[in-house]
């Protein structure tokens, strides 16, 4: 036992360390969290914290479930309509961009059709967690643009789950049209009972749950949140969907902005754990193989993300300098990408798909953020004035929609 | 840029953040007020032609309602009630802040025997927001109370002295 804590211990405070050193020079701590895992694992030389990956699964599945709860939790219909149809359209087209760039990029490998699928998520969708941290630190809140950034990332992340149930027939091995179409029934089902769950009895789970004692409150979405993701995995479907339906079918209750509070010292911690036993698996030996493609694919995602802040700028009415903020501070990728990357090894799939997310997603993690601090310079570089015409009355169309 | 007309507030949700508030200042500059679920609120100053802002400060929730309350005028109030006496025919009203050393601070108004000392009769005390109108003899003091009082002005010098003054050593004089 006392060997099993020794090594937990020294899981964290590596990962805790490497990320403070990460948010010492500005950058997010996803790739930090990753590297530590990497650098103490079994797969390089010096100091092993932990000899078996397995040793952390529980704390690392946990760390995914919350991760996906809390996004359900934050998910709100409500801000995707106050966007209007037009940050729809944007977030959709923006999505079309990346995801299909990925999927394009993802049949090019030859790797074969679930690589594909789960290469064209983690190289589409973009790191809430980075984008949302960039835009508070960098202090760029007040930009116009940045509420369309932020209704951007949301339609990303409800792009995520619907993707999720689109993924398993993939994940979950299917065998034939039949099988795969069952398969996808099956997640979408779910989906669908907990979104309506969601709109029909979140009066009365909130009920069951809520109630006034902060403690108590943890206890119970803890174990709903578990429990669902559990009761999905039985079920066949992921215990990421399982885990977000929860999140959903929460953040519908009264007690859903207190649980907002509570989760994130818990998703925190345990997410760490998710993140650094995903660097655990990586042999830094087979990134080398996967140079060229990471090489390629991170090359393709500046240019996909610089042409989305040019269509996404042109579609609001917004500026060069709007555009370059928009295409740089979603560059960073994270948290989704190594979900999907840690769903696929579950599932079996290509043995490459681990290390070529590991890497892209440390370049990219890493990377996005000091692009993002030099985006106006950048933008002056990379994209021609004349892309952006004045609008005609001299002001953004932003100021018309203001409701005064 | 994005320009709401002259004193009216453009109010927009931020998801996953908070809120945005956007308002003009007469001298055309613009300020933008972003409060988190978190309560932490950022402040952004710009000037009229700026589109990068001047200045950005960050408050913690109780800062910001100190700051509001300033700009409100709503903090200072309470320094100009201290001040106030009305005085009508002889009858002075007046209002004594207790501070934590003051004399009367957990004694009740029967032991300081108030009225047959000073002459002076406690109206009211305004504790936490909630007033307490007419105080029973019974009624303790607490550091921060402020008495209403009520009496002749020439008795309120001996009130002080006996209830509000710091408890070092004062005799009843």
């Amino acid at each position: 036992m006392g060997d099993a804590l020794v090594a937990i211990g020294g899981a964290f405070l590596a990962a805790g360390i490497f990320g403070r050193f990460g948010r010492r020079v500005g950058l997010p701590t996803i790739p930090f969290f990753m590297a530590a895992g990497i650098l103490f694992g079994p797969n390089t030389p010096g100091l092993t914290v932990i000899e078996h990956p397995e040793d952390l699964e529980l704390l690392a599945t946990l760390g995914l479930i919350l991760l996906l709860f809390h996004l359900g939790l934050e998910f709100s219909l409500g801000d995707l309509v106050d966007g209007g149809s037009k940050l729809l359209l944007t977030g959709v087209t923006c999505l079309a961009l990346t995801v299909g760039g990925g999927l394009l990029f993802g049949f090019g490998l030859g790797w074969g059709t679930p690589e594909a699928l789960v290469i064209a998520g983690a190289v589409g969708i973009s790191s809430s967690a980075i984008v949302t941290k960039l835009l508070v630190e960098l202090k760029r809140l007040a930009n116009p643009e940045s509420r369309l950034i932020l209704g951007i990332v949301v339609v990303e992340d409800i792009f995520l789950a619907l993707y999720l149930a689109l993924l398993q027939p993939v994940l979950g091995d299917a065998e034939g049209l039949g099988d795969s179409v069952l398969q996808f029934s099956k997640a979408f089902g779910f989906l669908l009972a907990l979104a309506a769950t969601a709109r029909w009895g979140a009066r009365f789970v909130g009920k069951m749950i809520d109630t006034p004692d902060d403690e108590l409150l943890t206890v119970c979405f803890v174990g709903l949140a578990v429990l669902g993701a559990g009761a999905a995995e039985e079920l066949g479907v992921s215990e990421a969907i399982g885990a977000f339906g929860v999140g959903l079918v929460l953040a519908e209750s009264p007690a859903a902005e207190r649980i907002e509070h509570l989760v994130l010292p818990l998703r925190d911690a345990f997410a760490a754990a998710f993140f650094f036993a995903f660097g655990l698996t990586i042999d830094p030996g087979d990134v080398g193989h996967v140079a060229v493609p990471v090489a390629v694919a991170v090359a393709l995602t500046l240019v996909l993300n610089l042409l989305k802040g040019v269509v996404a700028a042109r579609l609001n009415g917004f500026r060069r300098n709007a555009a370059a903020n928009i295409a740089f501070t979603t560059v960073g990728r994270g948290e989704f990408s190594l979900v999907l990357a840690t769903l696929a090894a579950t599932a079996g799939l290509d043995a490459r798909v681990g290390p070529f997310i590991a890497l892209y997603v440390l370049v990219l993690a890493v990377a996005g953020p000091i692009l993002t601090t030099q985006s106006r310079r950048l933008g002056r570089w990379v994209m021609p004035e004349r892309l952006f015409p004045p609008p005609a009355n001299g002001q953004t169309p932003e100021v018309a929609t203001t409701p005064a | 840029m994005n320009q709401p007309p002259l004193s009216s507030v453009s109010d927009q949700a931020l998801p996953g953040i908070g809120h945005r508030y956007e308002l003009r200042s007469v001298d055309g500059g613009r300020v933008v007020v972003v409060i988190h679920h978190s309560g932490r609120r950022d402040l952004y100053a710009f000037t009229p032609t700026g589109e990068e802002p001047d200045a950005v400060v960050t408050f913690t929730d109780s800062q910001a309602r100190t700051l509001g309350a300033i700009l409100g005028g709503a903090y200072f109030k309470p320094a100009v009630v201290e001040e106030i006496e009305a005085v009508i025919g002889g009858l002075l009203i007046d209002w004594i802040k207790l501070e934590p050393q003051a004399r009367g601070v957990g004694k009740t108004i029967a032991e300081l025997e108030i009225r047959q000392t000073t002459g002076i009769t406690v109206v009211a005390i305004l504790r936490d927001h909630t007033p307490v109108i007419s105080p029973q003899p019974e009624e303790r003091f607490q550091a921060g109370d402020q008495l209403v009082v009520i009496g002749r002005q020439e008795d309120l010098p001996r009130f002080e002295r006996h209830v509000a003054r710091a408890d070092q050593g004062v005799s009843d004089g």
